[in-house]
């Protein structure tokens, strides 16, 4: 927004004051010779090869899923014939955030919500319909388990039902996630394991990787779940690197593997590309730099493949409007733009229907099409780097990691990244920022097309959200009725012992969870073992 | 005066949380007197919406229509006088829905000035505009 006097002070998100230009005295003189670094040389801001997306162009990798596990793969399979290079499996959040079968009390009194933001999937059978025909061995594959507690179940079944494929799983290339971000601070579910289980869980799905996986991403820290939630660019990168450590002392406190393939193993991330376009390019520009400074300061980690940082994107769901939705195609090409100018290696594009629902089949496909549209057409691929040079670009950077390395000292001097977590501090921070972001719209110093300006009554592109079925629950119901009575009960009931008996010990989870989906024990089940060894979170926050 | 007080639940299981914080946050600044009480089923809104002796009940809404509507005769049938408002990412034919129950429905893009607006005239501290 055009501020009222061109004298008066224009911030960036990250509460940087913004010059009306830029020379090069502006660049800080910690970054002056960084600068001139080529794409390829450390610090890597400029991204790691120097033909950029000439030589690879990003992954058009789009949030996937609803209903019946055959709806998602119907849905899955017609993302990947409209031109997806990778594909994302969305898990029913009532089930598998919680680690519910469709018959826990919550569930049922919300049945009809069941399905509508992912598909249910209580046990392998079910990833198996789900993964139907889906090329796991060529594509690159997102397992879900998003939510920590949620992980190694999903992580277990999406392995299980390859290995009846006969895939070997060395070979697998594809990612988790189990995001504290999410988990914790910006999707907080009902009931949780504790953070302290959660850390366990991921160090032990990071060390089953390391030994069987070695192609997988096996946690991916999601920046995104800070920012829509209010953090801001500085934060975001700060908390993530907060939180990027966390794993990592704990993987070098275990002494199991070696820490270089633990940190290639957590340079996996992703982050949010909102509408400040100069700003979120920065971010991108600088997570790289941290990434590779903080390898080589706090664990004297040079290794360049290990300093490759790979980063997906996906553009602010919060910044698409409710009203005259067709806008939100504009804004969700100028975020993605935001990504390119940033050298993301991954992306996903909102749908224009997300403050509406999950996005409908032409909301998906149009999310493709902008970023064929970007690949193909517009030269945004031609140069790598582009921005590089830039005086306002390398200040903006500079500054940025400046303010989000203070962001994650701050976060250490109160005991690091899940104690921040557990007190609430960084929800308190989230929350500040949103209301102001709403004070500056509702006092009108911002605008929103659409929204507070601009507005058309008579709109003729109405929509009315995406619903997709209305069985998913009643055939859930039915399925986990067959798979109880159909499976070998005894060794259900075994693997379901052993995995209690190493929940209570500290030998890695992942073994006995593969034998618990293998002998196809259901995911209500495995949390009833959560619930019983690791209790509850203490929420910090009334939501 | 004693300030009105409003109940505040999410009727999903879905645990986005900026929409009502930011809401309950407003209100509080406005004067009133917040109960959040997070994520609750239709027994239990009704439930805490007596023993608070709240004055308005608030839904965050962010799953199926069904499950909110169930919620709000629930509670309408308990407490016959007790107003209702909603918000969050409704769509379209859902607002219709809740509208139709005599609730004021705030979909993504509402104002908060409104929100507050609609609070006090539903707790009977100003008229209708």
């Amino acid at each position: 927004m055009r501020p009222k006097d061109p004298q008066d002070t224009v911030q960036a998100c990250s509460d940087i004051p913004l010059k009306s230009y830029y020379t090069a005295e502006d660049i800080p003189a910690s970054h002056a010779e960084r600068v001139n670094v080529a794409p390829g040389e450390a610090p890597y801001h400029r991204g790691f090869h120097p033909s950029g997306y000439r030589s690879k162009p990003w992954r058009i990798f789009q949030l996937s899923g609803f209903g019946k596990p055959e709806d998602e793969n119907e849905r899955i399979k017609f993302l990947l014939k409209n031109g997806e290079t990778g594909f994302i499996m969305e898990h029913d959040r009532n089930t598998a955030d919680h680690c519910y079968n469709v018959d826990h009390p919550e569930v049922l009194a919300r049945r009809e919500d069941v399905g509508l933001t992912g598909a249910v999937m209580q046990s392998v059978r079910d990833t198996a319909i789900c993964l139907d025909g889906l090329p796991m061995d060529t594509s690159f594959g997102h397992a879900g388990g998003a939510v920590v507690q949620h992980a190694p179940f999903a992580l277990a079944a999406y392995w299980a039902v390859a290995k009846k494929r006969g895939y070997d799983l060395s070979t697998l290339a594809g990612t988790g996630q189990s995001d504290f971000n999410l988990t914790y601070l910006g999707c907080v579910t009902k009931q949780q394991i504790p953070t302290d289980a959660g850390l366990r869980f991921n160090g032990d799905i990071i060390e089953f990787c390391t030994e069987h996986l070695p192609r997988w991403v096996p946690v991916s820290i999601a920046g995104y779940n800070g920012a829509d939630t209010g953090l801001t660019p500085d934060q975001e990168l700060g908390s993530l690197f907060a939180n990027a450590v966390e794993y990592l002392d704990e993987i070098q406190l275990r002494g199991r593997i070696p820490l270089e393939v633990a940190a290639r193993g957590c340079g996996g991330v992703s982050f949010r590309a909102s509408i400040k376009i100069f700003e979120e390019a920065c971010k991108m520009r600088a997570a790289r730099l941290m990434w590779s400074d903080l390898l080589k300061e706090r664990y004297d980690i040079k290794d360049e493949r290990v300093a490759n940082l790979r980063i997906h994107c996906v553009t602010a769901g919060s910044k698409m409007a409710y009203q005259q939705p067709m806008n939100n195609l504009v804004r969700g090409a100028l975020m993605a733009v935001s990504a390119v100018l940033g050298g993301v290696q991954s992306l996903g594009v909102s749908g224009y229907d997300e403050a509406l629902s999950i996005p409908s089949e032409h909301a998906h496909q149009m999310s493709v099409r902008i970023q064929q549209i970007l690949m193909e057409e517009t030269g945004l691929t031609d140069v790598t780097d582009p921005l590089g040079g830039s005086y306002y670009v390398e200040t903006l950077t500079a500054q940025l990691v400046e303010k989000s390395w203070a962001f994650f000292e701050e976060i250490q001097t109160r005991g690091g990244y899940l104690a921040c977590l557990d007190s609430g501090w960084l929800h308190a921070k989230a929350e500040e920022n949103q209301h102001k972001e709403f004070m500056q719209t509702e006092s009108g110093a911002a605008n929103i097309v659409g929204v507070t300006m601009a507005h058309d009554d008579s709109s003729p592109f109405e929509i009315d959200g995406f619903i997709g079925t209305d069985d998913a629950f009643d055939v859930a119901l039915e399925r986990l009725k067959e798979v109880k009575r159909t499976r070998h009960e005894k060794g259900a009931m075994r693997a379901l012992k052993d995995l209690e008996r190493v929940c209570r010990g500290s030998d890695n989870i992942m073994p006995v969870m593969m034998d618990c989906l293998e002998a196809e024990a259901t995911l209500g089940e495995v949390g009833d073992v959560y619930r019983e060894v690791f209790g509850d979170w203490r929420t910090p926050i009334q939501c | 005066m004693k300030p009105k007080r409003i109940l505040m639940a999410k009727t999903g299981l879905d645990g986005h949380w900026r929409g009502p914080t930011i809401v309950a946050r407003a209100l509080r600044d406005a004067g009133f007197e917040v109960i959040m009480i997070g994520m609750a089923t239709t027994a239990e809104i009704v439930a805490a919406a007596i023993d608070e002796d709240v004055d308005l009940v608030g839904l965050n809404i962010g799953g199926h229509i069904d499950v909110a509507l169930r919620a709000v005769d629930a509670v309408q049938s308990a407490a016959p006088d007790m107003p209702i408002f909603a918000g969050g990412t409704i769509p379209p034919h859902a607002c219709k829905q809740l509208e139709a129950k005599g609730l004021e429905v705030f979909p993504p893009g509402s104002m908060l000035t409104d929100i507050v607006d609609s609070a006090n005239r539903l707790t009977g501290l100003s008229t209708a505009p």
